[in-house]
This record gives C-alpha cells, sequence and structure tokens, in this order.
C-alpha cells in the first residue's frame, strides 16, 4: 500500500513541474529566439526559475521517499 | 560490490551509512564524501595559490572557468555583493566538487561487506557523495539561513525586519506574520531538500539503471548526472545569493517595488556584464 501511495504521489506530483517547467523553457527559448543577445540576462532568472518549479516535483519525491523508507507499515 | 548480493541488485540507502565511531562522534560515508570534497578544494586552493601566472595556462583557466562565471552573476546581483561573494562561491564550489565527487568510478561500489542484524548482507560504501545525505545540504540551508537573516537585521534593523515580517497593513499584521514566518522557514526546508532530493535522485537512477543494464546506457545517466550536478550547485548558490540580495536590498516604501527594482537593475548589470559572462559559459 505505502509504495502504490509512493508511486501515485511521485505520479501525480511530476504532472504540475512538468507543465510549468515546459512553459519556462518554451518562453525562455522564445525570449532567446527572438533576442540572443539577452542570454546573459535571461539565464539567471531562468535558472531560478526552473529551480522554484522543479522544488515542487522534489517535494513529491520527498513524500514518496518517506512512504517507503519511513513510513510506520514500510519495510 | 552490490552486484553479487544475489536477490537485490539495487543498493539503496536514505541514510548516511555509519563506517566506524570515533568517540562520541558516529563516522558516517557521506562524512568522507564532504572530507573528500573539501580536501579537492583546499588542494586546488593551494595549487592556486602557489602558481597563479597572470597569462593563466591551460589548467589554470579552466579550473578559473566556474569562478569566472560566478563572479559575473554574482558581481551583477547587487551593488554590496562584495560582503557575500565568499559565501556565495563557497557553497558553489562545495557542492560543485561534492556532487562531482558522487560520480567518480568506485565510489559508492567501494566499500566495507556488513552483514545486519536480520542476516542481510550488505555493501556499506566507503565514500558517499555528501550531498546525497540531508544532513549536509541542511547544514548549508542552515548557514545560508543564517546569513540572509543576519544581513537582513543589518541592513535594515531588527525593527525593519520585524516590520517586514508584519506585513504592509499592520491591521493584517495576524494574518501575514505566521505566513511570512512560514516562508522564511520553508526557504531552509526547499534548499535543503531540492539538493538532496535531486542528488539522491540522481544516484537511485545510476543504480537502477547500472542493475537493468549494466553496459553503455549508464554512461548517458552519468552524462546527465554531471548536468545536474553542475546546475545544483548554481541553482543552490543562485538561491542564497537571491535571499540574500532582497534581504539587504533598500526598501523604498513598499516591498514589491524594491523587489522590482532590484530585479530590474541585476537584468541590467548582467546586460551590461554580457561578454566575459557569456564568454564563460561558451568556453
Amino acid at each position: 500500500m505505502e509504495f502504490l501511495a509512493a508511486g501515485l504521489a511521485m505520479g501525480l506530483g511530476a504532472i504540475g513541474p512538468g507543465i510549468g517547467l515546459g512553459i519556462a523553457v518554451s518562453k525562455a527559448m522564445e525570449a532567446l529566439g527572438r533576442n540572443p543577445e539577452a542570454s546573459g540576462a535571461i539565464f539567471v532568472p531562468y535558472i531560478l526559475g526552473i529551480a522554484l518549479a522543479e522544488a515542487i516535483g522534489i517535494y513529491a519525491l520527498v513524500v514518496s521517499l518517506l512512504l517507503i523508507f519511513v513510513a510506520p507499515g514500510a519495510a | 560490490m552490490p552486484e553479487e548480493e544475489g536477490e537485490s541488485l539495487i543498493h539503496v540507502a536514505i541514510k548516511a551509512e555509519e563506517l566506524f565511531q570515533l568517540g562520541p562522534l558516529h563516522v558516517t560515508n557521506s562524512m568522507v564524501g564532504a572530507l573528500l570534497a573539501s580536501v579537492v578544494l583546499l588542494a586546488g586552493a593551494w595549487w592556486f595559490a602557489r602558481r597563479n601566472q597572470l597569462v593563466p595556462t591551460r589548467v589554470q583557466s579552466l579550473l578559473e572557468l566556474p569562478i569566472e562565471l560566478m563572479a559575473g552573476i554574482i558581481s551583477a546581483s547587487t551593488s554590496r555583493w562584495r560582503s557575500y561573494a565568499a559565501l556565495i562561491l563557497g557553497f558553489f564550489l562545495i557542492i560543485l566538487v561534492a556532487n562531482w565527487i558522487g560520480l567518480l568510478p568506485g565510489v559508492g561500489t567501494i566499500g566495507i561487506a556488513h552483514v545486519d542484524e536480520t542476516g542481510h548482507e550488505a555493501v556499506i560504501p566507503l565514500v558517499r557523495p555528501a550531498s546525497a545525505d540531508l544532513n549536509f545540504t541542511l547544514g548549508l540551508a542552515i548557514v545560508s539561513f543564517v546569513m540572509f537573516v543576519f544581513w537582513g537585521i543589518r541592513a535594515n534593523g531588527a525593527g525593519g525586519y520585524l516590520k517586514e515580517l508584519l506585513g504592509q497593513p499592520l491591521y493584517m499584521a495576524p494574518l501575514m506574520f505566521p505566513i511570512n514566518l512560514i516562508s522564511e522557514f520553508s526557504r531552509l526546508i526547499s534548499l535543503s531538500m531540492r539538493l538532496f532530493g535531486n542528488v539522491f535522485a540522481g544516484e537511485v537512477l545510476l543504480a537502477t539503471m547500472i542493475a537493468l543494464v549494466p553496459i553503455l546506457v549508464p554512461a548517458a545517466f552519468l552524462g546527465l548526472e554531471l548536468i545536474f550536478g553542475f546546475v545544483q550547485a548554481l541553482v543552490f548558490a543562485l538561491l542564497a545569493m537571491t535571499y540574500i540580495s532582497t534581504a539587504i536590498a533598500e526598501h523604498h516604501s513598499a516591498g514589491h517595488d524594491s523587489d522590482h527594482d532590484t530585479d530590474h537593475g541585476a537584468a541590467h548589470a548582467a546586460g551590461a556584464d554580457h561578454p566575459p559572462a557569456a564568454e564563460a559559459a561558451s568556453a
């Protein structure tokens, strides 16, 4: 049961960050395509945005790891 | 070697395993990894101090590359970048080295054979990448948390910092204060969890891939982990830098306005500083 929960937590939790990262990267690429000289200015906010979006996925990972390794019924 | 275990090919431990005990200190394999990273950095610093030249040799310019990249980013952040540049650079370098040490052959495979209480035979790896241990990442996050609270208090005074926590219309303070307090502490958790989650997930991914397809395929994932190790080090350093630079930012009237201002200034400075940064990134 814990494994099922862990799998669901990770799988469902990855949907949001996946969409978010896709939007962020597509917009960054778009901006880069329009104005290649701006790569230096785009880079830092881009990395920060990616990291913040990815954090949500990491939360899901942490929850599923807790379910697998730390939950009361886990092995 | 974990492959000879038989029943389970994948060796994954969420906790750093204890190697031996030194008095009251339980020496774990991630501590060995952290020490190894420190030794590598110290050796690099020593090498640099001994034989740096104005016209860099090939090795020297290679070692200067990440520092140059970070220096370009840090110096473009705020006007007071000198006060926190060393901390941010230190975060970046220690995490980068700690992450990449985990990818060296032998790390995670060479270890001490060990039979646990249930009669299970396992190998305790001698070295574990330090950032795959929550203690290490939480330690770094606590350092950055203390530093950005400290700098915030020094820049705006204790009253100014408290006012920041209370929020703008004072009658909303009972609602805003807990939210702001939680958001301050969630930075601590998200900083440490992000790094730990990424590196640990990378370790699990590599172990799984090696167990599934032992030949050729793990190499591709090793390359991926090389990039992830760099990106995560960069992300941690950049987030710590952003937290600190928003903490020390001069507040004009409203919090949002000043945030916008610093962002704009950073973007401008990065644009002006573009050639060296791009050079470092593309070289």
